[in-house]
């Protein structure tokens, strides 16, 4: 086999930043394999990927040493235009990759920018719309697409430039769980035609099935090997802020051999070694606990039709939030949970039916008042940060609700305190990460002290380090008296925090009840196009309470 | 939210050349400014709306019809004040309304709403592409024409992230209901600054997407939907041509078609 990509000695720093992004990396990749990169945001990963198709160095500035070669091309030498016909890169953000007004102009933007001819193109197109499952789909506008359709497309636009090579930083970040199985799929056929793949994520259970692991930390490539040996590493992945595969920890933790990768794995592993004893869970029904608290929020009724489409958004809402309660909701793209939670602070008023906060309906309260008891954390922080000073920013809710000059500082401080900003006070909000602006956009909500506190997706483009910050702080605000709600496609995330799990689908509540008692029905799940964790599979299989590695360690362990 | 003018519909508006369309509109325009009477002027109207009608976008006028009836309404009260006519209708104070200049007001607010409903029916039966591709074909370069089309791209992803901020703002106690209009305004400018920075992270993946993609400024490409002009085309073009030659002949030949002959 041949060498697809070889880097010799690369070192490359952005214009106006000291510590290079990344620092003398050397490695390869063979033809014909899947590599996939892991690390902590801010390793260098989409340095890494940018580098490859010589968008680093011709598009941003900086200061590049060493070479890369795609073949024998060096990249540096050759214009990204040139690049393309070599190398596809395909990116976490779907919206800006897509700028044409169908499915099929999409793909032959490429093609028409190397001036192939009309024939060639509809060849290229009539090829790789089947193989990404988008036939039925080649005279819709990309906007109207699903998350995972929309990936796919921008992996298929890619693809009709038919490059040996295929990057993809994050590509399934900002998808929901279907849509993330979709691009898998996608990728793995990519893996059996022997294609060149280089796949940046988040989520180890994507390197499963990689040829190579790459492992990377603060710009440089700390680690690399075959998926079993480097998903085993513990140390090594905590290191980098990459999230302990499940099941590996709990084998490890349990001092059992092996290191399953997948649930068929770890069941044949225990029962060959009769390892443990099926317990005999019954799953709390939902009846028997949740009561604790006043009711704060109560929806009944609740229908929503987005004005100008007959479709309705909810269709027949009931539910119940009583204080002190950490809730998740979950379900897919489009299921309804982001319409749902902004009737919870008045942004949208119902249709039919109502929702009553502390009693009262939402539409009888002025929108200032909704906000001092319901604070809402949007999914992008970028959204609402404008001011130029971190304490600027946390004390805005407080100033336009009209709060005196010295509380507001005291509770300023407090909400920095909370989120672990202390002394940030004079720091410009963009300067930040991704993870602390998250946070400047929670403490500015926090600062108000709103009993209900709800989170769109709050730990999307977090690493594993920030996304455990930020829930370990939402728990002890719970801990506090804060009611708290959180919308997320993450069913880890859902399992280890939310004692209530609410799954929504197609407008409509399809499960609501203890998060163990909701994980454990498995068959309900998939009609959301859900599936628990490989940990919590297990968990079920073995009739066990845990949803995390540390309550199944106690259990097993008595 | 489909905030996007095209409709995919199967119309002759839609089919014919993007090229010839683009000619054809302006020659509507042109038309437009020929007549200042309303009955001249409230034919082409409806001519405009007709041919709307059979391109099946009507749809799209009704989408936009707060602004088409703001268009209508404030052409015709505004522009009786600033041209004067012979004819006294109502006067108070300095103020004279005459019956000529109050004709012109309805002509103009007319001419208006046609000028748009005549931009809309181009813009809601012409994809981005061959929007693009045509102003190519008339001689515009191709990264002229390409911004210009990104540029209509980008309107309504901008108005979506907008919409989204203010909800954020909204959220964290921002109050938009009370105050009046001006202090309301007042309180949108500071959420220009994330719609800002949104807009620059926008288009800096954007041109990484287009250049990662074989896409360089100044250089040639193919197009996978082929233009061609039919005798359809031709046919339009010169029935649009020989309308406004008419028209002018109407006008400056015969005066007719004009309250106010000394205005356009």
């Amino acid at each position: 086999m041949s060498k697809a990509i070889s880097i010799e000695d690369l070192t490359y720093a952005y214009r106006s930043q000291e510590i290079p992004a990344l620092q003398h990396i050397q490695n390869e990749i063979q033809e014909g394999s899947l590599v996939v990169v892991l690390g902590h945001s801010g390793a260098g990963k989409s340095t890494l990927c940018t580098s490859l198709n010589g968008i680093v160095p011709h598009f941003f500035r900086g200061r590049y040493q060493g070479r890369v070669f795609i073949k024998d091309l060096e990249v540096a030498r050759h214009k990204v235009a040139e690049m393309s016909r070599h190398v596809g890169l395909v990116l976490q953000d779907f919206e800006p990759q897509l700028f044409s007004t169908n499915v099929e102009l999409e793909m032959a933007f490429g093609p028409e920018n190397l001036r192939l001819p009309r024939g060639e193109i509809k060849r290229r197109i009539e090829t790789y719309l089947p193989f990404l499952g988008l036939e039925h789909l080649r005279r819709r506008e990309p906007a109207s697409l699903s998350g995972g359709q929309k990936q796919r497309l921008a992996i298929s636009s890619v693809l009709t430039l038919e490059p040996e090579i295929l990057v993809m930083d994050e590509p399934t970040t900002d998808l929901d769980p279907r849509g993330r199985e979709e691009v898998l799929a996608i990728a793995r056929r990519l893996q059996e035609e022997k294609r060149t793949l280089l796949i940046v994520d988040s989520d180890p259970e994507t390197a499963v099935r990689a040829d190579q692991v790459w492992l990377m930390r603060e710009g440089r490539i700390s680690a690399q090997g075959p998926p079993g040996e480097i998903l085993s590493d513990i140390p090594g992945l905590q290191a980098c802020g990459v999230k302990v595969p499940g099941l590996i920890e709990l084998f490890v933790e349990m001092g059992w051999p092996g290191k399953p990768l997948d649930i068929n794995e770890a069941v044949s592993l225990i029962e060959k070694h009769d390892l443990a004893q099926k317990g005999g869970l019954h799953p709390p029904k939902p009846s028997e606990s949740g009561m604790k608290g006043n009711c704060i929020l109560r929806v009944e009724g609740l229908v929503y039709a987005y004005p100008g489409y007959g479709l309705e958004a909810l269709r027949g809402i009931n539910l119940e939030i009583r204080e002190g309660e950490f809730v998740a909701l979950i379900g897919q793209n489009g299921s309804g949970k982001t319409t749902l939670a902004k009737h919870f602070n008045g942004l949208l008023k119902p249709s039919a039916g109502r929702v009553l906060l502390k009693g009262r309906a939402t539409t009888e309260y002025k929108q200032q008042q909704v906000s001092r008891l319901v604070g809402y954390v949007f999914q992008n922080p970028d959204h609402q940060i404008f001011c130029n000073t971190v304490y600027d920013e946390v004390a805005f809710g407080l100033k336009t609700l009209g709060d005196p000059l010295p509380s507001m500082n005291v509770r300023v401080a407090e909400a920095l305190e909370t989120v672990g900003l202390m002394g940030y006070e004079k720091k410009v909000p963009f300067a930040l990460s991704k993870g602390e602006r998250q946070r400047v956009a929670v403490a500015s909500v926090l600062a108000v002290r709103p009993e209900i506190l709800i989170l769109d997706e709050p730990t999307t483009g977090l690493d594993e380090k920030q996304q455990r910050a930020l829930m370990e702080m939402l728990r002890s605000l719970n801990a506090r008296g804060h009611t708290v709600l959180i919308i997320t496609h993450s069913m880890e995330v859902a399992a280890e925090y939310a004692a209530r799990a609410i799954v929504m689908k197609d407008g409509r509540v399809l499960l609501d009840g203890p998060t163990r008692w909701a994980f454990a029905q498995e068959d309900r799940l998939k009609e959301a196009s859900l599936h628990p964790s490989p940990l919590v599979r297990l968990s079920n299989r073995l009739g066990t309470r845990a949803l995390t590695v540390k309550q199944m360690v106690e259990e097993l362990k008595g | 939210m489909n905030i996007f003018l095209y409709l995919e519909r199967r119309t002759w508006v839609h089919r014919l050349d993007p090229r010839g369309k683009v000619l054809g509109v302006l020659l509507l325009f042109s038309l437009c400014l020929c007549f200042n009477h309303p009955l001249y002027m409230g034919t082409i109207t409806l001519s405009i709306l007709g041919i709307g009608a059979s391109a099946r976008v009507l749809f799209n006028f009704w989408r936009l019809r707060f602004i088409l009836i703001l268009l209508l309404i404030f052409g015709t009260l505004m522009w009786p004040f600033f041209a004067k006519g012979p004819t006294p209708l109502w006067s108070w104070g300095p103020m004279v309304v005459s019956r000529e200049s109050l004709f012109y007001g309805i002509a103009m607010g007319l001419r208006l709403s046609s000028l748009v409903m005549a931009g809309l029916i181009l813009l809601s039966t012409t994809r981005n592409e061959e929007m693009t591709h045509s102003l190519i074909g008339l001689g515009i370069p191709y990264p002229v024409a390409f911004a210009f089309s990104t540029a209509l791209r980008l309107i309504p992803t901008l108005a979506g992230a907008g919409a989204t901020i203010i909800q954020a703002q909204v959220s964290r106690g921002l109050d938009l209901e009370s105050g009046n209009i001006f202090r309301r305004m007042g309180k949108f400018i500071p959420q220009a600054i994330p719609l800002f920075l949104y807009a620059i992270r926008y288009t800096n993946l954007l041109a990484i997407a287009l250049e990662s993609r074989g896409f360089s400024p100044g250089t040639k490409r193919t197009f996978y939907y082929e233009l061609k002009m039919t005798p359809k085309d031709y046919e339009i073009l010169v029935v649009l041509g020989a309308l406004l030659a008419a028209a002018l002949y109407l006008r400056l030949g015969m005066g007719l078609g004009a309250v106010l002959p000394g205005r356009l």
